[in-house]
């Protein structure tokens, strides 16, 4: 059986149609998709007369009618979030957050459910199990959205068999200094761990599917920030930030494979025992999508494996 | 399709999500850049051997060099907007000229070259630290002790484990001790600067000689000796060659090409402007170092003396390369312009201060010799074409001892090689600037045909708009670069006076020609051994439709 993994699109639609693809392309079983799908960025495409008006990569432009399409593809390629609206709306939504909120939620939702039709109609015919374990910066909303999707499984908080393996999935991540949507103390997120780990019964074929990497690994250096989140040394120095809970969980439970993501910059593979631990990192801005390619045996467990830049 | 325009009001919202940094400090970036183009240990040394183009205008050369590798910092600045986390040269070769070309060049350029670094290193330290503080201390013993061959051996060790230190300390522990070394060492810098302004020539004269007969036991006029010594009579900093100032570009390479050593910075949801501050730390960190190097020739031309200079480098490098009928310096050591600064004080625990402080441009410098190694080590062995120990990490330190090893064990035999093989094998040594430049031509080669090999990634960048003509930036800047490089290639393969051409330094052809060939021989192994246990090499870089 072999498994397809990438994780972090952050709304890239082009790293999210190549995560479809890449079931023909790599000849893949199983799908998974490991978390943090939604956008950061919302990118207002403002109507002026003739025309609309919009700053891209801090690139301002004006563009006619008929070229606005194709900007939203390029907003969309880069994660962001392409809204059309007046200036009189833009400026509602720079007085009052909680309307930006509301507006990122829709938008989010909204994409969202375009995502699950499209592997509805790119997968219909196939026997390709997709999975999905939304992540810390994805909105509780979505969770419904992909629980609807007919050919998507929603895999936060459950035991899933696929093939005669076990898979936990959590897209809970400790703290962060952004405050986001599925973040919680370390001791919560070993607790919200203890009833997923009581489900498995063999942990030689267990995969753990957690956001966020093991902690003071090679998989959760991140840079080290100021308390205003700016870079120390230029971006150079790196910091652990991964989860203790989940490194415990590993050390502990010694799973077959354990998937994670959260730190795009921790790319890697790295050996814990008998786990074989994997960040394929992020590269979604550039459209480019880091994934894994794990080849499982009924008998060997983890035949081989492979990071790819599909 | 658009027009640009001024942007009246917010244009783009964000909302809490992980890894929304704000802008890093481009002091912080600038500082890595200026470490990298070190104007002391790599600079002076390097600057060292232009006596041998005597009529090539040495300022002129510097300021030429500079322009130059601006184009090199402007096609590096776009690159890193457009892949900001490709994690340099091994990515960048690999993505646009594919896994094959990107390990090659790679792994010659930052694995098997930096070996050779090694003991350059620790040859700088000899000569810039520990050979003229023991002679200004009055331990001569110590100091003809690091001149031997053992004594450079043991340096090599140094070096080693002072590197191993840093790389297991940590980056962050590292960029503190950095900025330490930065400040104090620029303390030192202006004190040796102004202690060459408000100092006469004749005044350095009479120093040179009280202090040549004090350390060293010269007698008589040892200025005039060393001037005699060198054999350069009539070298005038006026002089000019168009030709034979070209010439002087590949020996100022060794320092002036290396602002993009940390190239690999980054920023997310970023925009033209965070290309423009990856190039700025770049360029910077180069026109500082250009405009500090102006400003030491024209005090050397001023206080020191242009002839003086040339004659004593002469003097002192024919005696270390035993050149047939080359007369001895009168003052037996490597003529560094720090500690010929300092003996214009006549207080020697002053100039042994000063060269102490000194020091800290090299130990400030020196941590990252293996950094870009491991880093490119990594890489390979995530891609599955080095083994998987090879990016191993210890559980408790977390040392990455895989990678260490395969850069510490090669170094020592080549610093063994280095101390004890004889100049023959040492010529190998000069070519380490050259691997490193074929590296870099691979990178630029990449740029230029980026727009092309890689049209969706570049056309969805911030640098898409830059184009001259109509042809983009990034293919403008990555031809000059590549002609310039293409240009030292040339002149290191064939000019005998760089030690390292073909026709007086047959060891170097063969050696550098066997490491291009372990590095597609590893390919191809890997390739096959992993394509019986199931793993396509191939497919790493294969882009996944998106329709």
């Amino acid at each position: 059986m072999r498994v397809f993994y990438a994780t972090d699109l952050h709304g890239s639609e082009v790293c999210w149609r190549k995560f479809l693809n890449a079931a023909k392309f790599y000849d893949a079983d199983v799908l998974i998709c490991g978390g943090d799908m939604t956008g950061k960025a919302m990118i207002p495409i403002v109507e002026d007369g003739d025309g609309y008006e919009l700053t891209l990569s801090g690139i301002s432009q004006r563009v006619g009618r008929d070229q606005v399409a194709e900007v939203e593809s390029q907003v969309q390629r880069k994660g962001y979030y392409p809204v059309r609206m007046t200036s009189a709306q833009v400026a509602e939504l720079e007085k009052d957050p909680q309307k930006v909120q509301t507006l990122f939620t829709e938008q989010m939702c909204k994409t969202v459910e375009r995502w699950m039709q499209m592997a509805a109609d790119k997968l219909k015919d196939s026997k390709i199990r997709v999975f999905v374990a939304p992540g810390n910066d994805d909105e509780m909303e979505i969770d419904e959205v992909i629980a609807n999707a007919p050919r998507v499984e929603l895999a936060e908080g459950k035991m899933i068999d696929i093939g005669g393996y076990e898979m936990i999935s959590s897209g809970w991540a400790n703290p962060t200094p952004w405050h986001t949507y599925r973040e919680a103390p370390e001791e919560e997120l070993a607790r919200r761990m203890e009833p997923m780990l009581r489900d498995i019964k063999d942990m030689s074929r267990a995969i753990f599917n957690f956001h966020p990497p093991p902690y003071g690994t090679s998989l959760d250096e991140a840079p080290a920030l100021d308390e205003n989140l700016k870079p120390l040394h230029g971006g150079r120095a790196l910091r652990h930030v991964g989860s203790t809970a989940v490194r415990d969980a590993i050390d502990k439970y010694q799973p077959m494979l354990s998937l994670h993501g959260h730190i795009h910059e921790g790319k890697g593979i790295t050996r814990m025992g008998k786990t074989l631990a994997i960040n394929p990192g992020s590269a979604y801005e550039e459209g480019m999508l880091l994934a894994s390619i794990i080849e499982l045996d009924q008998k060997k467990g983890i035949k081989n494996y492979q990071l790819v830049n599909g | 399709m658009a027009t640009t325009t001024e942007a009246p009001r917010q244009t783009l919202f964000l909302r809490n999500a992980t890894g929304l940094v704000k802008a890093w400090s481009t002091f912080d970036a600038f500082l890595y850049a200026f470490w990298s183009v070190n104007l002391v240990t790599l600079g002076l040394y390097g600057m060292s051997f232009v006596y041998a183009i005597p009529d090539g205008q040495l300022l002129g050369a510097v300021l030429l060099t500079g322009v130059l590798v601006t184009f090199l910092v402007l096609t590096y600045a776009q690159l890193v907007s457009v892949m900001p986390r490709a994690g340099g040269d091994y990515a960048w070769q690999s993505r646009i000229l594919g896994g094959a070309v990107g390990f090659v060049l790679a792994i010659t350029g930052w694995w098997f070259t930096l070996w050779l670094w090694t003991p350059i290193y620790a040859n700088i330290l000899v000569v810039q630290f520990f050979a003229p503080l023991a002679d200004t201390l009055g331990l001569p013993d110590v100091a003809t002790f690091f001149g031997s061959k053992t004594g450079i051996f043991v340096s090599c060790l140094i070096v080693l484990a002072f590197v191993s230190w840093v790389i297991t300390l940590g980056m962050e522990g590292y960029a503190r001790i950095q900025r330490i070394c930065f400040w104090l060492g620029m303390a030192g810098l202006i004190a040796m600067i102004g202690l060459l302004l408000f100092s006469s020539h004749d005044a350095f004269v009479t120093a040179f000689n009280r202090e040549a007969a004090s350390l060293f036991g010269a007698s008589g006029d040892a200025y005039q000796a060393t001037l005699k010594a060198g054999g350069t009579t009539g070298v005038s900093f006026g002089s000019f060659g168009f030709t034979s100032t070209l010439l002087l570009l590949p020996f100022l390479a060794f320092y002036l090409l290396w602002p993009v050593w940390g190239a690999t910075l980054y920023g997310e949801v970023r925009g033209a402007k965070e290309y423009r501050k990856v190039f700025n730390a770049m360029f910077w960190g180069l026109w500082v170092t250009v405009a500090l190097v102006a400003v030491i020739i024209l005090l050397i031309v001023k206080t020191i003396g242009w002839d003086f200079y040339y004659a004593a480098n002469a003097a002192y490098w024919n005696s270390i390369f035993g050149v047939a009928g080359a007369a001895a310096p009168p003052v037996p050591i490597w003529p560094y312009p720090i500690m010929l600064a300092g003996w214009l004080v006549p207080n020697h625990l002053f100039q042994a201060l000063l060269i102490a402080v000194m020091g800290l441009w090299f130990f400030g410098w020196a941590g990252t010799l293996f950094l870009s190694s491991t880093r490119v080590i990594f890489a390979a062995a995530f891609d599955r074409v080095l083994p998987e120990w090879a990016a191993n990490i210890s559980a408790k330190r977390r040392v990455p001892y895989g990678s260490l090893i395969l850069m510490i064990v090669p170094s020592l035999v080549v610093s063994a090689l280095w101390a004890y093989g004889g100049t023959g094998l040492q010529g190998i040594f000069l070519w380490a600037t050259g691997v490193i430049a074929i590296t870099f031509l691979g990178t630029v080669v990449a740029a230029a045909i980026l727009p092309w090999r890689r049209r969706d990634i570049f056309e969805n960048s911030p640098i898409s708009r830059f184009r001259i003509a109509g042809i983009p930036v990034i293919t403008i800047t990555g031809v000059v670069s590549a002609i310039f490089l293409l240009f030292m290639l040339a002149e290191w393969s064939f000019n005998a006076v760089y030690g390292t051409s073909f026709s007086i330094n047959s060891a170097s052809p063969i050696y550098f020609g066997a490491t291009y060939l372990v590095a597609i021989a590893i390919y191809v192994v890997a390739r096959v051994v992993r394509k019986r246990q199931g793993i396509d090499l191939s497919r790493i870089h294969r882009e996944i439709p998106v329709e």
